[in-house]
């Protein structure tokens, strides 16, 4: 059960974040052994461990595309992951949702046709959450494919933007749990940095034309840049070393 | 200059037909984690898919009427018709093969198999290849050198080892993988080689 | 399906040219009808038509206890049946992602817009009343998020209050109407081609490489918002969405 709480205090997001401000992001890619590419993700105190699994044999055979893999994602949340009581362990509605709009996501930048009659698997495991954990799953996936070495045209990303204000004004990034669950609205949106379309876009909230404009404009220049950096980061922490000789001796 | 490239990032401002890249009216960008340098995009990691003309290492996986399905350590098998081995060959047979023929869905046809026994059999990234041969085979001679073991290595990233210490051998390849990013990587594996000898 | 690529193909082919294969605007609805007497045994009911393309929607309405962290609210609930007399390649089963997608997505317009007003639901310390919204698709030839949402609110509209007797319902005898505070409904666009249409047939919708559904509410503000299928929308993009949704979320609410 969430307490009531204030969430602006002095005119200020009560978390001492700044409207345009991120939580503080940790990647780490690569700390699985057995999967193709993995990667751990903290984003707040939210915390997602993704796993690829792929190019592989499809299962089941029925679902074989000769034209291309066929991309399969899996969003769920442990059952400890939440601060209230032990959740529900496997996938309710809501993370069959949310698997299906981020296998969107994926389908979007993957090159599924380099690969047909394969499957790609893309599992995202949420251990502990504090809202914002399709974002931060979505991301932690896409940091998975290319550590997998599956192509992609892009790296998605993106964050959640909406209203905390009594008025239902002020858009702000990046909402925490207690921000989502007592605030006024909250829109996770994905964008392809390279081309800025939108590939992920849900919302809860009731909001004016103008607003939305607002935080897609908020994701797109602030949300964005911080995400692509961090996600640069980790990736060039693994693979940096490369650099220097190519990774091949010619 | 080599740089790092990741997916989604710019290589050329022009559209150009390049390996492991996208193009658009703006430009060629990366779409794997890859070095790039000399105009080439070099991806760091990615699965093995056949190609003709490659020598590779297969295992028999399936038998049919015509012949045998080979696994090739990817998600594509190769097919290898009964006409082209003199011998019987059998479920779990390790074969070196050379890839003839892919269809547009990946699925190839295999030639001149020969079967491998007697040895143990490693599996490494495909992209590790090149550093495990190393610069006209030398890194490849070290460890033969040292180990007495034959040593050979497939296109896909499976390497069947056989006679002298092929655990020193095996060890030797393993370190390669891991260490593949570093410099100075020849003269490490030679010392490492010559204290475990 | 091979049928679904030869369709595909050609849809494309007409789309290039401008045009849409059953000669519709692109931003232009099928004829839409709205039938609110044909559910009488349940509190509300509509059974709703766009082309041919039929979703029933029904409302029952019973004494529930309320969520330990919404003490004083009644509830609300929507679920999606996609039935299998529906189309062909519907099968009976447990819910498949895309009907849990259109309830929540529908869910969302009616919970984000505030159209009931929970609060009123109220019965008793430990009791409030719980609206069950039931959406039921019977035909699919495209569209069905558009056509689920205007099912449910123009059920909604019409619902009554059972009476409650001894902490009991008494179906069929009613207290006066649910109390509705405003109207949301859907409009989704497809992109197919890098053209944008509204209200897809079922034939159209294959060949889209992607989806956007926005719920307007009274007011002209939206009230959910959902991107689907694989394909992208330009910022450009999304502002037509956002003008023609208003506009023709307006004229769709005249219908509720």
């Amino acid at each position: 059960m969430t307490e009531k709480r204030e969430l602006i205090r002095n005119g200020k997001r009560a978390n001492g974040r700044e409207d345009d401000e991120l939580r503080p992001i940790k990647i780490t890619v690569g700390v699985l052994d057995k999967a193709q590419g993995s990667c751990l993700l903290e984003w707040g105190k939210n915390m997602v461990l993704a796993g690829v699994y792929g190019p592989r044999e499809v299962f089941p055979k029925r679902d074989v595309d000769a034209r291309k893999a066929i991309l399969v994602a899996r969003y769920v949340m442990a059952p400890f992951s939440g601060v209230e009581g032990h959740g529900r362990a496997g996938p309710n509605r809501r993370s069959r949702e949310i698997s299906k709009v981020a296998g969107h996501v994926f389908e979007n930048v993957v090159l599924t046709e380099k690969f047909p009659k394969t499957m790609i698997e893309v599992q995202m495991e949420v251990l502990q959450s504090d809202g914002g954990t399709r974002i931060a799953a979505i991301t932690a996936g896409v940091l998975a494919l290319a550590d997998a070495g599956i192509p992609m045209k892009d790296l998605p990303c993106g964050s959640g933007v909406g209203t905390i204000d009594e008025d239902n004004k002020r858009m702000v990034l990046d909402l925490d749990k207690y921000e989502d669950n007592l605030g006024k609205s909250d829109i996770p949106t994905i964008l392809s940095p390279r081309t800025g379309e939108i590939l992920l876009y849900q919302m809860d909230g009731y909001l004016t034309k103008e607003q939305l404009l607002e935080g897609l404009d908020k994701v797109q220049s602030k949300a964005v840049p911080r995400l692509r950096e961090e996600m640069a980061r980790a990736l060039k922490e693994k693979y940096g070393g490369m650099a220097e000789n190519g990774g091949v001796e010619q | 200059m080599r740089r790092i490239v990741l997916p989604g990032e710019k290589v050329f401002d022009s559209p150009r037909e390049v390996e492991s890249c996208v193009k658009d009216a703006n430009g060629t960008y990366a779409t794997e984690v890859s070095v790039f340098y000399d105009d080439k995009v070099v991806p760091l990691k990615g699965v093995y898919v056949p190609h003709q003309g490659e020598g590779i290492i297969g295992i028999v996986s399936n038998l049919n009427f015509s012949g045998y399905v080979v696994d090739l350590n990817s998600p594509y098998p190769g097919r290898l018709s009964d006409q082209e081995t003199m011998e019987d060959l059998q479920l779990g047979d390790v074969i070196s093969v050379k890839v003839q023929v892919v269809t547009e869905v990946n699925e190839c046809a295999l030639i001149e198999p020969q079967r491998l026994s007697g040895g143990d059999i490693l599996e490494v990234p495909a992209v590790k290849v090149p550093r495990i041969i190393g610069r006209n085979g030398s890194m490849l001679n070290t460890i033969k050198e040292f180990t007495g073991t034959d040593v050979l290595v497939g296109k896909n990233g499976r390497i069947y080892l056989r006679n002298g210490n092929v655990g020193l051998a095996a060890e030797a390849i393993m370190k390669i993988c891991r260490e593949s990013h570093t410099s100075g990587l020849t003269e490490r594996v030679t010392a490492f080689l010559t204290q475990n000898r | 399906m091979i049928l679904d690529e030869v369709k595909e193909k050609f849809i494309k082919g007409v789309m290039r040219e401008g045009k849409r294969t059953d000669g519709r605007a692109f931003d232009e609805y099928r004829k839409i009808s709205v039938d609110t007497e044909a559910f009488p045994n349940a509190e509300g009911g509509a059974w709703v038509k766009i082309g041919d393309t039929q979703v029933a929607a029904g409302i029952k309405i019973d004494l529930s206890t309320p969520f330990p962290d919404q003490p004083d609210e009644g509830m609300l609930s929507v679920n999606a049946e996609f039935s299998p007399l529906a189309h062909p390649d519907f099968y009976p089963g447990p819910p498949k992602p895309e009907s849990i997608e259109l309830a929540r997505v529908v869910d969302r317009g009616i919970r984000s817009a505030e159209s009931i007003d929970l609060k009123k639901l109220f019965v008793k310390e430990n009791k409030v009343l719980g609206v069950f919204i039931d959406l039921y698709v019977l035909n699919h030839s495209g569209n069905l998020i558009d056509a689920a949402a205007l099912a449910a609110m123009a059920a909604l509209n019409k619902a009554r209050l059972p009476k409650i007797e001894d902490d009991k319902i008494v179906y069929g005898e009613y207290t006066g109407q649910l109390p509705i505070a405003r109207s949301v409904v859907t409009t989704t666009f497809e992109k197919i081609e890098g053209q944008i249409i509204l209200d897809a047939n079922d034939h159209e919708e294959v060949a889209s490489e992607a989806r956007f559904t926005l719920g307007t509410g009274d007011g002209d503000k939206f009230a959910s918002a959902q991107k689907s299928g694989n394909g992208g929308f330009t910022r450009g993009e999304f502002e037509y969405l956002l003008d023609t949704a208003l506009e023709k979320g307006r004229e769709l609410r005249k219908l509720v």
